[in-house]
């Protein structure tokens, strides 16, 4: 078996070479965490503090970033007055939705894909993904129409329908790729063992559970994260975090304590979705049933 | 436990034969190995009987049931597979026990067919483990377990020991042979290896570029082969084939070649004669039918020849040879370990007239 190890020769340039890679690190750190920090301290900040900030250049001052008395104001004012406990329910259902939609008949279409051959199958395989290569924005407007005369604007199912047709070529192609690594063999195997086809299918499932886990968090991302669906097909009815976000901007008045915690109320779900399929995507594969 | 009887079977793929008219029967409870060459059909022929192929004509019957339109769930049929195609999220224990799952056999019934087919095969103690974490030995018997746990009518063995060493694949051998002699199950078992074939199955069927060429017992198949191509496939080390050519002298028949000559026995002759010969013929004979020796003589006299040591290869037991009598025609020889001559040197062959395969030239069939 090949080991991982990776073999370092010594040279002169070597703790050079380490010391700008741990440089380099530091800096894109601070870069990405920053921002996130910030905004996660100032949604427990009344405005006043939260626009506290020590003069440039005054290092020494950086201590009145940390002093403040932490309060939960924004959070309940956006789920008392502002409505985002709908909001949420909204993304959630609209995410969880498109993703499991996405798995169940992405999963099926890939598995055909991947074991039968018939005419054509290049090409329509192709097309499925092409269907992807416009960009969302110039698909809306006859998107827009069509959603309208269905009566799917500003409803739940109609955003649901809108990021399925947009992730359901996606799931396809990265679970043909899953599926196509799972030996035939395994499926025959369990043909004659007594299962029929659906059920050696499902006999195979588990070992695409790591294409599946992976699918799904760009799939719940996608959802969960898109601004321009969800605040012209979802508008009205089925408004979800992103845009009720944004209208927290109004002309005459930013209300910043309320735009920080929704920050933190759509980024912690993700955040948390992150870790739990982390821990089952480093399961992968378990190989060696079938001799390579 | 059934009969199985395959019945004018062809198989395409495309517009590419892989199996020819076949016509094959396997009487209940015994072992028939199916052997060939890769790409001879013999996978295909197993997998149509599984019924993870389509059949493009013909008819399979287990029993008396005709299976064609059987899906392999229905068939009630057990197979091991080249690869093991073992289910690498389960456990042992859930291998082996998965097709009496799917059966929904009760727990109890299960645990106790599971440990009984275990014990039988000596993998209890591998019960949690996942197939990852098995050598290729052990995977082997849990795909030999999965198979035998729910007493099918038909095991089919598609190459189960191909990818075993050496070592473990003539231990296995024996214990297939074992376990099918104890089961009494009715037994297809492909196989491209002619040692497995000879030393396990009741039957071999050869099979070559999709055409069945002959079925019998091992026994037959080694010493009565019906065409040139049985004859150079089965065997280890292969046999010799020399062209020659058909001369009579006086009332005698002989087969001549430019360094040597070999009278036939009066039944040789006979059914030479039946078979209305051309004087274009192959000789064929095996290794161990030859006596090799040292020196030279002024004339070797009939059924002997002279020729010089190409190389030796001791191989234990014995020391094989390989002779050139002219130019283009070596002999490859089977003597006695320890035989001792240089390339170059001059030697002896003297052939068992009696265990000597002549067959057409043109056709490859075999006159005797």
């Amino acid at each position: 078996m090949a080991s991982l190890d990776i073999v370092e020769n010594r040279s002169p340039l070597r703790p050079l070479g380490r010391a700008l890679s741990i440089l380099f690190l530091a800096v894109f750190t601070l870069w990405t965490v920053l921002p996130i920090f910030v905004m996660f301290v100032s949604s427990f900040k009344d405005l006043l503090q939260a626009f506290q900030l020590p003069a440039v250049g005054d290092w020494g001052a950086i201590g009145i970033f940390f002093d403040f008395d932490p309060t939960l104001a924004h959070y309940y004012n956006l789920f008392a007055n502002l409505n985002f406990g709908t909001y949420l329910f909204n993304s959630l259902a609209a995410a969880l939705g498109s993703a499991a939609i996405s798995v169940v008949l992405g999963s099926m279409a890939a598995y055909s894909l991947s074991r039968v051959e018939f005419r054509g199958k290049k090409d329509l395989f192709f097309w499925i993904i092409s269907t992807r290569m416009a960009p969302v924005v110039a698909v809306l407007v006859p998107l827009y129409a069509i959603f309208r005369s269905a009566g799917l604007i500003g409803t739940l199912p109609g955003l649901i329908l809108a990021y399925t047709t947009f992730n359901l070529p996606f799931a396809i192609w990265i679970l043909k790729g899953f599926f196509d690594n799972v030996p035939y063999a395994i499926e025959e195997a369990a043909m004659v063992d007594g299962a029929s086809r659906v059920q050696a299918l499902r006999e195979i499932m588990p070992l695409v559970a790591p294409g599946v886990g992976a699918f799904l968090i760009l799939c719940v991302l996608f959802a969960w994260n898109d601004y321009l669906f969800a605040s012209i097909i979802g508008s009205g009815g089925a408004k979800t975090l992103p845009p009720a976000t944004r209208e927290l901007v109004q002309p005459q008045n930013i209300q910043w304590g309320s735009i920080m915690a929704a920050g933190v109320v759509t980024t912690v779900p993700m955040l948390f979705l992150g870790l739990l399929i982390r821990r089952y995507l480093v399961t992968g594969l378990t190989m060696g049933a079938v001799r390579e | 436990m059934a009969s199985v009887s395959i019945r004018s079977v062809w198989k395409y793929y495309g517009k590419t034969m892989a199996v020819q008219d076949l016509d094959l029967e396997v009487e209940e409870n015994s072992f028939l190995c199916i052997l060939g060459p890769s790409g001879c059909g013999k996978s295909s022929t197993l997998r149509m009987l599984a019924g993870l192929e389509h059949i493009s004509s013909g008819d399979i019957f287990f029993g008396d049931t005709r299976v064609n339109d059987l899906a392999p769930k229905d068939r009630n049929i057990a197979m091991v597979f080249e690869n093991y195609a073992l289910y690498p999220h389960k456990s042992v224990f859930d291998n082996i026990a998965n097709p009496l799952r799917l059966r929904n056999m009760s727990a109890e019934e299960i645990a106790s067919r599971v440990t009984r087919a275990a014990a039988m095969l000596q993998i209890e103690h591998l019960f949690d483990r996942k197939p990852a974490q098995l050598s290729g030995g052990q995977k082997q018997r849990v795909a030999i377990g999965r198979a035998i746990v729910r007493e099918p009518r038909v095991f089919l063995f598609d190459e189960p020991i191909a990818h075993l060493d050496a070592k473990l694949r003539a231990h296995m051998r024996g214990e297939l042979k074992h376990l099918q002699r104890q089961l009494r199950t009715t037994t297809i078992y492909v196989t491209h290896d002619q040692m497995e074939a000879l030393s396990m199955a009741d039957r071999i069927a050869v099979m070559h570029q999709g055409v069945l060429q002959q079925v019998g017992t091992p026994d037959e198949i080694y010493h009565h082969p019906v065409n040139e191509w049985v004859a150079g496939f089965v065997g280890e080390p292969p046999m010799n084939f020399v062209d020659c050519r058909l001369e009579s002298q006086g009332e005698r028949l002989y087969i001549a070649h430019p360094s040597f000559r070999v009278p036939l026995t009066a039944q040789q002759a006979r059914q030479l004669n039946s078979a209305a010969s051309a004087p274009d013929v192959r000789l064929g004979v095996r290794p161990d039918d030859l006596a090799l020796s040292n020196g030279s003589v002024a004339d070797p006299g009939d059924g002997a020849a002279l020729g010089r040591i190409f190389v030796t290869e001791p191989v234990g037991g014995d020391t094989l040879v390989d002779v050139k009598l002219t130019e283009e025609q070596r002999l490859l020889v089977r003597t006695r370990a320890g035989f001792d001559g240089d390339s170059g040197d001059p030697c002896v062959i003297r052939l068992n007239q009696d265990r000597i395969h002549l067959f057409s030239r043109e056709s490859g069939v075999a006159y005797f």
